[in-house]
């Protein structure tokens, strides 16, 4: 038998590697992205004890982007897009996050074809909801992106964050996930004794954070300013390019690509924490958007190729 | 050659979302403003955990999620009662849920999905 493989003429906006596992169009529905949510597996189905709230965070949906004065936006390429959106709620940055201040979407996949790479790609927008004057960008915060990977030794998460503002303040630095050094399980868990996530596991929320944007598992990216395109008005998006690239037989970073910018990570690990229960194998990609203010803000992907070699 | 399209299902799509999880609430409430353009039908289902005061339950829709009016039947849930269900056909874009009659000394503790056809 001759094998024939043709692909998709839109996956000619995408760089992905040898397999492309999955290639997610969101005109075509949700196709597996849902909500984060926590174990509900505890009496009364209620979760383990955070100082975070991780049932809050706000619905994902499938939108059009239509706008308060100019018409639907659609997306890239088609109608819909995957929005994350947020509460209009949020508490100062150097404090933990505030119930309902964060969207957050992620697929449940598991390891394939024994891989040595593994990488994301997404073509993204984001705004703020126009319900107050002015230009908004300086309300969004950050959003980000990581894996979630168990292999036969260790949980850990490569991730990046884009912290778009702080304190109403832009800042415009790209962060990379790993957690500093002598961070004990306390203080990455806000206090609470024996906590279900390690320090190293779920950056997003846990760990302090500290006035410049820095945290206990966040790093700053070497040389990673990036003056990201926002346009000029919160109802005008514009689709930009995002690749995370992760080598996970030696479980370090690769590169981040931000639209044609290149940022290698070769050599930094993320933190390698001690495997959880029955979950070997686990490959799951997240992404999120915080909001800085009492304002809803929106993280719109048009489409995602998560792709292996 | 012709390159082939990805197979589209003559199936209708459906998704279930959850507007509001375990939310303890003490005075009037509504859900985020949520898009649903793609789909033709929704149904939202308001749950309660525990000992409750009255509920009256309201659906609303808007042209930006901003702004909001009105639209569909109102549902009542009575203090033995635990569920409620709101339908919406035409209603555009954006909807949300509203929910009165929980006050700071009778709260409630809701559970809101939204169950999405078209």
């Amino acid at each position: 038998m001759e094998r024939l493989i043709t692909y998709e003429r839109q996956l000619g906006r995408f760089n992905p590697l040898r397999r492309v596992v999955t290639f997610d169009d969101f005109d075509q529905g949700f196709n597996g992205w849902m909500d984060l949510t926590p174990n509900f597996v505890y009496d009364n189905y209620e979760s383990f004890d955070s100082a975070v709230d991780l049932t809050s965070w706000a619905p994902s949906m499938l939108s059009s982007a239509s706008m308060r004065f100019a018409a639907s936006h659609g997306s890239m390429e088609g109608t819909y897009s995957l929005k994350l959106t947020t509460a209009p709620v949020a508490a100062p940055h150097t404090e933990p996050p505030a119930d309902g201040s964060m969207g957050v979407v992620l697929k449940r996949l598991s390891r394939f074809g024994d891989p040595n790479k593994i990488q994301i790609e997404a073509w993204y927008a984001y705004t703020p909801e126009q319900d107050r004057v002015g230009h908004g960008e300086e309300d969004i915060r950050a959003f980000g992106f990581y894996f979630d990977i168990q292999d036969s030794e260790y949980r850990y998460m490569p991730g990046v964050r884009y912290v778009n503002s702080l304190g109403g303040q832009l800042v415009k630095r790209w962060q990379y996930w790993k957690v500093g050094e002598d961070v004990t399980p306390e203080q990455w868990s806000f206090g609470v004794e024996n906590a279900w996530c390690q320090p190293g596991i779920d950056n997003l929320w846990y760990g302090r954070r500290y006035e410049d944007g820095s945290t206990d598992g966040y790093q700053w990216v070497p040389g990673g300013e990036q003056d990201l395109l926002y346009n000029e008005s919160p109802d005008k998006l514009n689709w930009l390019y995002f690749r995370l690239t992760v080598d996970v037989a030696r479980r370090e970073y690769i590169e981040l690509q931000s639209m044609d910018r290149v940022f290698n990570l070769r050599g930094i690990q993320p933190t390698l924490a001690a495997k959880y229960r029955a979950i070997d194998n686990l490959i799951n990609p997240i992404f999120y958007v915080e909001t800085d203010t009492n304002r809803s803000v929106h993280f719109y992907l048009d489409s995602i190729v998560y792709s292996t070699e | 050659m012709t390159v082939p399209h990805r197979k589209r299902w003559n199936v209708q799509t459906t998704y279930t979302a959850v507007l509001a999880r375990r939310v303890r609430i003490s005075g009037d409430f509504s859900t985020l403003p949520y898009e649903a353009g793609w789909a033709k039908e929704a149904v939202f289902f308001t749950q309660v955990e525990g000992e409750h005061p009255e509920l009256s339950i309201s659906t609303e829709i808007s042209p930006d999620g901003i702004n909001w009016l009105r639209r569909g039947q109102v549902e009542k849930l009575g203090e033995s009662e635990h569920i409620a269900a709101n339908a919406l056909t035409v209603f555009g874009n954006w909807m949300r849920l509203v929910i009165t009659g929980a006050t700071p000394d009778h709260t409630a503790r809701v559970l809101v999905h939204v169950s999405l056809k078209g």
